[in-house]
């Protein structure tokens, strides 16, 4: 009960509170990351592979029966045109979407002729 | 008494380590270097893993107390009783069988860096080239003063280190009448698995839904507001668990009351049948010397994972002092296990390490048996500030709790415990 007329106070005198620090917060937005190059020698795309083994297993390759696909094997085009579309919201996802978004085209390209080159 | 790396190989009483060692295809052959891992969670088994696939040159070895792995992600669907323990227990034998990694299962409890040796509770100490040191977390006990002792803590339980206290839990879960009152108290930010608790009170109203219908849920959140996927959360709560969870922001406990089986807040005690208090944390007690951040946590080279205060130790995981919004996660720690595997191979080889280390996260929380909401995330290394960062317009949140999503969480969980122990 406390707690919950604390928070209706505190609702009531947000806005005040966000206009009063607006001058404070406005200040430019933080500066875009800089980011280094992407690492496309053999073992830094090995490394970016990596990340996507968590999910879709070692190398792309899948435990038995696995709804997450596995990405070993298929043919670079399809891999890189399934990225690429993930990536433009061309193709419906649940969260590849937000994945691919973090992935350049020239990485996306190094991911799918690593994959295409896994034994399935 | 300490072995060089002749004798420990040698060594006639290490009768576990010789077991191990017999599937080792390296066996016999001097290895170019020795990576000693501490600790087998996500982070360290998954390091164990890629070094080895990445260079079977180097040795490497495991120490870890525990028998298996257990995962604490969907540890909280064996509170739901969705789960059994065994479901989410995996057995560190892949990693020797398919990577000849030597298991040691005894505790670390000293990194000896002068020596270069890790010591251990039972064994002789064991030299290494690099250490890679993956405690996960430890608990601020002294937050919680009641709770100091071990008599409290066997009652009122974490849960928050998937195993026996997961089965303790539920068993406390179980015997309670119904009509009682399950309360969870949660520390402020950061902490391991920051939607875990939420996801827990679901998995608990889940539970007592079906079973115990005048049964309550109470979370008491030390933070202001629900720190991961809260409209997600939220929506889970009023949707399915009207009624049954109780959310309390701004609500820190401050100690327990064991006799009285009551939680204490600032202004208050909330009394409960069940009390389930996650303390604030801390990095892994073995990591101590190499905590750098709050008392709390280590910072390390986000390149080497390299440690700031001791050269040629690696630290990985929930110890870390993160970067910014990247959670402490199994799913993260699995990540930093590949990026420092990678990293550690390039330098005993005498390279240099990757300049352009990418990390990705997702993590999948059950609001029920079934429905599943996420969170991802794709990190890359900053070379100014020399951190990782969000890539903006990356990562997000499900549009909705739903279904499709609790068969990629299933199989998310398949495929991440093979690629970190098989």
């Amino acid at each position: 009960m406390f707690n919950r007329s604390l928070g209706i106070v505190a609702l009531a005198v947000l806005p005040c509170v966000a206009i009063a620090q607006q001058p404070a917060a406005a200040p430019a937005a933080p500066p875009p990351p800089a980011f280094a190059p992407s690492d496309l020698s053999p073992s830094g795309v090995r490394a970016l592979a990596a990340n996507c083994a968590a999910c879709h297993g070692t190398n792309g390759k899948t435990q038995a029966g696995s709804s997450v696909p596995a990405l070993a094997g298929r043919p670079k085009e399809s891999l890189v045109n399934a990225m690429q579309e993930f990536k433009d919201g061309k193709r419906s996802a649940t969260l590849m979407h937000q994945i691919a978004k973090g992935y350049s085209a020239e990485e996306i390209a190094a991911l799918g002729d690593y994959f295409a080159n896994q034994k399935p | 008494m300490s072995m060089n790396r002749r004798h420990f190989l040698q060594a006639t009483g290490a009768a576990a380590t010789l077991a191990a060692l017999s599937g080792c295809a390296t066996v016999g052959k001097a290895s170019k270097a020795r990576v000693v891992v501490v600790g087998g969670g996500y982070g360290g088994a998954t390091a164990a893993k890629y070094i080895r696939m990445y260079d079977p040159g180097i040795e490497v070895i495991l120490v870890e107390p525990n028998e298996a792995f257990v995962s604490c992600p969907i540890s909280n669907l064996v509170l739901g009783g969705f789960k059994t323990i065994a479901d989410v227990t995996t057995p560190y034998t892949g990693l020797t069988n398919n990577h000849g990694v030597q298991i040691v299962r005894d505790m670390a409890t000293a990194i000896d860096t002068e020596k270069k040796q890790v010591r251990l509770a039972k064994g002789d100490a064991i030299s290494y080239d690099r250490v890679v040191v993956a405690p996960g977390i430890d608990f601020m006990y002294e937050a919680i003063p009641g709770l100091n002792n071990a008599a409290a803590q066997a009652q009122i339980l974490h849960a928050w280190k998937a195993g026996p206290q997961t089965v303790a839990l539920r068993k406390q879960l179980e015997a309670m009448p119904d009509g009682g009152v399950y309360v969870l108290s949660m520390p402020e930010a950061p902490y391991r698995c920051p939607p875990g608790p939420y996801e827990r009170v679901c998995q608990v109203a889940a539970y007592f839904k079906a079973a115990k219908p005048k049964s309550k849920v109470l979370l008491l959140d030390a933070n202001g507001d629900v720190t991961s996927k809260g409209p997600l959360f939220k929506k889970a709560w009023n949707d399915l668990y009207k009624g049954i969870i109780e959310y309390r922001p701004n609500s820190k406990a401050i100690d327990v009351d064991v006799k009285g089986s009551a939680i204490k807040l600032e202004f208050e005690d909330v009394k409960g049948a069940v009390l389930n208090v996650l303390p604030p944390m801390k990095a892994g007690n073995i990591a101590a010397p190499f905590i750098t951040a709050n008392k709390r946590w280590c910072e390390v080279d986000w390149l080497t994972y390299e440690s700031k205060v001791a050269p040629g130790v690696h630290l990985l995981g929930d110890a870390l002092q993160i970067a910014p919004l990247m959670p402490k996660s199994g799913h993260m720690a699995n990540g930093h296990g590949k990026a420092c595997a990678a990293a550690i191979v390039a330098l005993l080889n005498g390279q240099p390490p990757s300049q352009a280390p990418t990390l990705s996260n997702t993590c999948y929380s059950f609001v029920s048996d079934k429905l599943v909401v996420h969170v991802a995330s794709v990190h890359k290394y900053d070379t100014k500030d020399k951190t990782m960062k969000t890539v903006p317009g990356s990562g997000g949140v499900s549009a909705a709790m739903n279904e499709l999503e609790g068969s990629y969480a299933m199989n998310w969980a398949k495929n991440i415990w093979a690629d970190t122990l098989a």
